[in-house]
C-alpha cells in the first residue's frame, strides 16, 4: 500500500475499515449508534505483543456481542453513546479473580463480579442512562490501580444530541465562541469541525505496562496495589494500544487532513504516569479537563494529563503559523522545493509528530527512541483541499 | 485452551522506508530550503562538551565533583567558547524571519524550536526530516510574542536532559522592555496594542540530573538500524535504563541547588522595586513533575508562547491570578509568563519541589527569592 492509499483509509474517520491485511484499530470496535444500546463484554486474559515482539500478559475487556468485531482488546472496545440513551451491558467474568467496571468521574458501575469459578454467578448486568456528553474512562476499580494498570480499562464517548461542539447544550461561551468561528472567520480559514458520524475525532488512550507485574498476574500472585503504586517502573508507554512508528501513520491515531480541517482529540490516561503531551505544528485548545468545559480555553502546545485524567483538545489544523512568507501563497507555492525534497522518502505530505515531553516515555525496553508515546498529524493538502504532491 | 496474542502487526507494504527512517533518520545539510530574507540571523553549534562544576554539598551518583554536560554553544560569542547552561537565549521580535545556521562538532543532531511552528524540515525532528550533517540553515517565523525553549531532538530523552535547550524570547513590536498581554489590571496596560512594559525581566527554568544518565553515550540504547528488517525484535535494544529517572541533582536556570540554601545568584534570584511589572518566565526544562510555590500573587499572561486573551487566536482564554503562597504544578517543556507588581517591600520566597512523574516522591527542593525594595 502506497503512502497516499494510507492517508485515505486515515481520513475514514471512525467508521472501521478494512483495507488488505489492515487490523481494524480495536479503539473502534463500536456499535452503530441507537437510543438502546445492548452489549456483551467479559473479563479475559490475552498476551498483547509489544513493539519489540515480548508478549506482556494482560487483563482485558472483551467485546462479546453487539460491537462491530469481537474479542479482547487493549484498550478495550470503544462505547460510543448519545447523552440519554439507555445502555445495557452484560458482563461475564472468565478470569479466576474478581472484577468490575465503572466509568470514572460518575456514579455508573457493578460491584464485584465473582469469578469465573462461582460460575454461574460470573455474572453482571449493569443498565445506565448515557451520562451528560464528554470524555470517559471506564477502568475496573477494584484492588485501584492494579485491575486497570493490569489492562482493563477503555473509553466510553458520549455524544450531545445537537449542536455545533462535543458538548451541545453544555458548553461554555467561550468553547462554543471557538466552535462558531471554525471555518467562518479569517483566522480559522476552511471547515468547521464536523460533528459524528462525520466527524474529525480521535482517542488517544495512554497507558504504561510494567511487565515485571504483569508476569506476576500470569503467575497467579497476588498484586499488593501499595506495592504497585511505589515500584511502577513501566517499559512501554502506549497510545490506543500501539507506540512509535506503530502508532505514528495509523488511521484512528494519527491526526491526517488538509489545512483548515480541525480535529476533537479525546485523550484519555489509564496509567500512573504523569504525561505531558506536546503538539508540533499547531497550538491545541484545551477544551475540557476531567469532565468539566473550560470556558477559558487556553491556546497551547504542551498539557498535562495524569493519572485517570480526560482532556478533550481541539487541533484547528491551521497552515503552521511560522512558515515565511506570503500568507496568501499556497504552501505548494511557497514551499515546493521542501514538498518535493526526498529524504529516503519524500517530505510530503508534511509530518510533524506528537508526543509526551516526560522523555522517558519515549522509549520502549528502556530506551529505542521514539518508539513510545508518539503518533504524528499530517498535513496532507493546502486549505483549498488541493492535496500536496505524492 | 491456549491463551489469545493480539499481535503488534507488521509494518505495513511499502512504509518500509518510512520505518526505517523513523529508526534512523537520514543526514541532511545546506539550506535555507525555499528561502525568504531573514530579517535576523544567529548561528549555534551542537555539542560543545562541558563539565559543571559541582557545589560543595552536591555530588554525582559515584562521588564526582562535576556533571558531564552536553551544550549549545554561539560560535559568533568569543567568551568561554560561547557555551553556556542553559544555552545563551535567542531574542527576535514578532515578525521577524529568522535564520539560524546551525554547525555540529561531534556526531549528528537537530535544534526543535519547541512552541514555533515551521515546515517539517525547519522543525529539527530527525525521523520527519533529518539530522544535521555538517550545517543546516533553519529558517522560520516567529510571529506570536512569548516564551518559547530550543533543543537537540535526537535521542531526546538522553540529548534534552543533557543539556542541549536554551530559552527562545520572541518580543512584541514595542521591543524587549515589554510583554504581550491582554491584562486589563496591569499597570501600564495597553489596550489597543495588547501590551504592558516590564521593568525587570527574568527566567526561571528549572531542571533536573540523574547523573548516572550523564555518564551515557549520544546513541545510548537506540535502535539498531536494518533497512532490511527495520522493525525486527531483533534491532530492539533491551538493556537500557532511560525508562528510569530518579534525578539526584536539580537547578534554576542552570545554577545548581545545594539543598537547603536558596539560590541566591542573580541569574535566579529577583530584585526589584515596589510597583514595578516583574516578567518571569518559568520554564519545565526537567522531566519531574514541579510543583511551584510563589510567596507573591502572580498574573499568568501567557503560556507556551502564547499571550492570553490576546486576538485572534488567543482571544477564548484569559489571564488568571495564582494567589501567593498556592502551590502550582506543571509538566516538561510547559511555559508560563508570570506577571508581578508588589506594592510592598520584602523578601519573597520561590520553591520548587521536583516529583517522580509517576510515584510523586519528592527528590529535592530548590528556593530562591524575589527581593523588592
Amino acid at each position: 500500500m502506497k503512502r497516499r492509499d494510507f492517508v485515505k483509509v486515515g481520513l475514514a474517520g471512525m467508521s472501521a475499515v478494512v483495507v488488505g491485511s489492515m487490523e481494524i484499530p480495536p479503539l473502534f470496535r463500536c456499535v452503530a449508534r441507537a437510543a438502546n444500546l445492548a452489549f456483551d463484554m467479559s473479563f479475559t486474559e490475552a498476551l498483547v505483543e509489544m513493539i519489540d515482539k515480548t508478549q506482556v500478559y494482560h487483563w482485558l475487556f472483551s467485546a462479546d456481542a453487539g460491537f462491530a468485531t469481537t474479542g479482547p482488546s487493549l484498550p478495550g472496545p470503544t462505547i460510543i453513546a448519545t447523552y440519554g440513551d439507555k445502555i445495557t451491558i452484560n458482563f461475564t467474568n472468565n478470569l479466576p479473580q474478581p472484577h468490575g467496571f465503572r466509568i470514572v468521574g460518575t456514579s455508573i458501575g457493578t460491584g464485584v463480579i465473582p469469578n469465573v469459578n462461582k460460575a454461574p454467578a460470573n455474572k453482571f448486568t449493569l443498565t445506565f442512562t448515557a451520562p451528560p456528553p464528554g470524555t470517559y474512562l471506564y477502568i475496573d476499580p477494584f484492588y485501584e490501580p492494579v485491575n486497570r494498570i493490569l489492562g482493563l480499562h477503555g473509553a466510553f464517548i458520549s455524544l450531545p444530541k445537537g449542536g455545533n461542539t462535543p458538548y451541545g447544550g453544555k458548553t461554555t461561551p467561550n468553547v462554543q465562541q471557538l466552535f462558531n468561528d471554525l471555518g467562518s472567520t479569517p483566522q480559522f480559514p476552511g471547515d468547521p469541525w464536523l460533528p459524528p458520524p462525520a466527524n474529525r475525532s480521535l482517542i488517544w488512550l495512554f497507558h504504561q505496562v510494567d511487565p515485571w507485574f504483569n508476569a506476576r498476574a500470569q503467575a497467579g500472585i497476588f498484586i499488593n496495589p501499595d506495592t504497585l503504586k511505589a515500584k511502577f517502573l513501566p517499559r512501554y508507554f502506549l497510545i490506543s494500544g500501539k507506540t512509535g512508528a506503530f502508532a505514528s501513520d495509523v488511521p484512528n491515531i494519527s491526526i491526517v487532513g488538509n489545512i483548515g480541517e480541525p480535529h476533537l482529540i479525546r485523550i484519555l490516561n489509564a496509567g500512573l504516569a504523569n504525561h505531558s503531551p506536546h503538539l508540533h505544528a499547531n497550538h491545541f485548545y484545551v477544551l475540557s479537563k476531567n469532565l468539566v468545559v473550560q470556558n477559558n480555553v487556553l491556546n497551547i502546545d504542551t498539557f498535562t494529563v495524569g493519572p485517570l485524567d480526560t482532556v478533550d483538545w481541539l487541533v484547528p489544523m491551521i497552515r503552521p503559523p511560522d512558515i515565511p512568507g506570503l500568507k496568501s501563497t499556497p504552501l505548494r507555492q511557497l514551499i515546493p522545493h521542501e514538498l518535493t525534497t526526498v529524504l529516503y522518502t519524500l517530505q510530503s505530505p508534511l509530518m510533524y509528530p506528537m508526543h509526551c515531553h516526560m522523555e522517558m516515555s519515549q522509549t520502549a525496553a528502556g530506551g529505542n527512541y521514539p518508539q513510545g508515546l508518539i503518533t504524528h498529524m499530517i498535513f496532507t493538502g493546502d486549505v483549498d483541499k488541493v492535496p500536496f504532491p505524492v | 485452551m491456549a491463551i489469545t496474542v493480539i499481535p503488534r502487526g507488521d509494518v505495513p507494504l511499502g512504509q518500509e522506508h518510512e520505518f526505517f527512517k523513523f529508526v534512523c533518520p537520514p543526514t541532511f545539510g545546506g539550506g535555507p530550503v525555499d528561502a525568504q530574507p531573514a530579517t535576523i540571523k544567529f548561528a549555534r553549534k551542537l555539542d560543545v562538551m562541558a563539565d559543571l562544576p559541582l557545589p560543595a554539598g552536591v555530588k554525582t551518583y559515584n562521588g564526582g565533583n562535576s556533571l558531564r554536560l552536553w551544550l549549545i554553544a554561539d560560535p559568533n560569542d568569543s567568551s568561554s567558547n560561547g557555551a553556556t547552561f542553559p544555552a545563551k537565549t535567542i531574542r527576535t521580535k514578532k515578525g521577524d524571519v529568522v535564520w539560524v545556521d546551525t554547525g555540529f562538532s561531534f556526531n549528528t543532531h537537530t535544534i526543535h524550536w519547541h512552541g514555533i511552528e515551521p515546515t517539517p524540515m525547519n522543525d529539527g525532528v530527525g525521523h520527519t526530516s533529518f539530522e544535521v550533517s555538517g550545517n543546516f540553515t533553519y529558517q522560520f517565523a516567529t510571529n506570536t510574542a512569548g516564551t518559547y525553549i530550543y533543543h537537540c531532538h535526537k535521542n531526546t530523552v538522553l540529548h534534552f536532559i543533557m543539556g542541549l535547550y536554551g530559552l527562545f524570547v520572541v518580543d512584541p513590536p514595542q521591543g524587549p522592555k515589554f510583554a504581550a498581554a491582554n491584562a486589563p489590571g496591569a499597570f501600564g496596560f495597553d489596550p489597543v496594542n495588547f501590551s504592558v512594559p516590564i521593568d525587570v525581566e527574568a527566567a526561571w527554568v528549572p531542571g533536573e540530573f540523574d547523573s548516572i544518565w550523564n555518564d551515557l553515550g549520544h546513541n545510548a540504547f537506540m535502535q539498531k538500524c536494518d533497512q532490511n528488517d527495520p522493525a525486527g525484535a531483533g534491532t530492539f535494544t533491551q538493556n537500557g535504563f532511560l525508562n528510569r529517572f530518579r534525578p539526584d541533582i536539580v537547578h534554576i536556570t542552570g545554577v545548581v541547588s545545594v539543598p537547603g540554601n536558596p539560590i541566591t545568584d542573580p541569574r535566579v534570584s529577583v530584585a526589584a522595586k515596589t510597583n514595578q511589572n516583574i516578567l518571569v518566565r518559568l520554564v519545565h526544562a526537567g522531566y519531574t513533575v514541579q510543583e511551584y510555590t510563589l510567596g507573591l500573587d502572580a498574573t499568568v499572561i501567557g503560556e507556551d508562547g502564547h499571550p492570553l486573551g490576546v486576538p485572534p487566536f488567543d482571544k477564548y482564554s484569559f489571564p488568571f491570578v495564582i494567589p501567593a503562597n498556592t502551590p502550582f504544578r506543571l509538566t516538561s517543556a510547559r511555559r508560563y509568563d508570570l506577571l508581578l507588581n508588589s506594592p510592598n517591600a520584602g523578601v519573597f520566597p520561590f520553591q520548587v519541589k521536583f516529583m517522580d512523574w509517576i510515584n510523586g516522591t519528592v527528590y529535592q527542593t530548590a528556593q530562591t527569592t524575589v527581593t523588592v525594595v
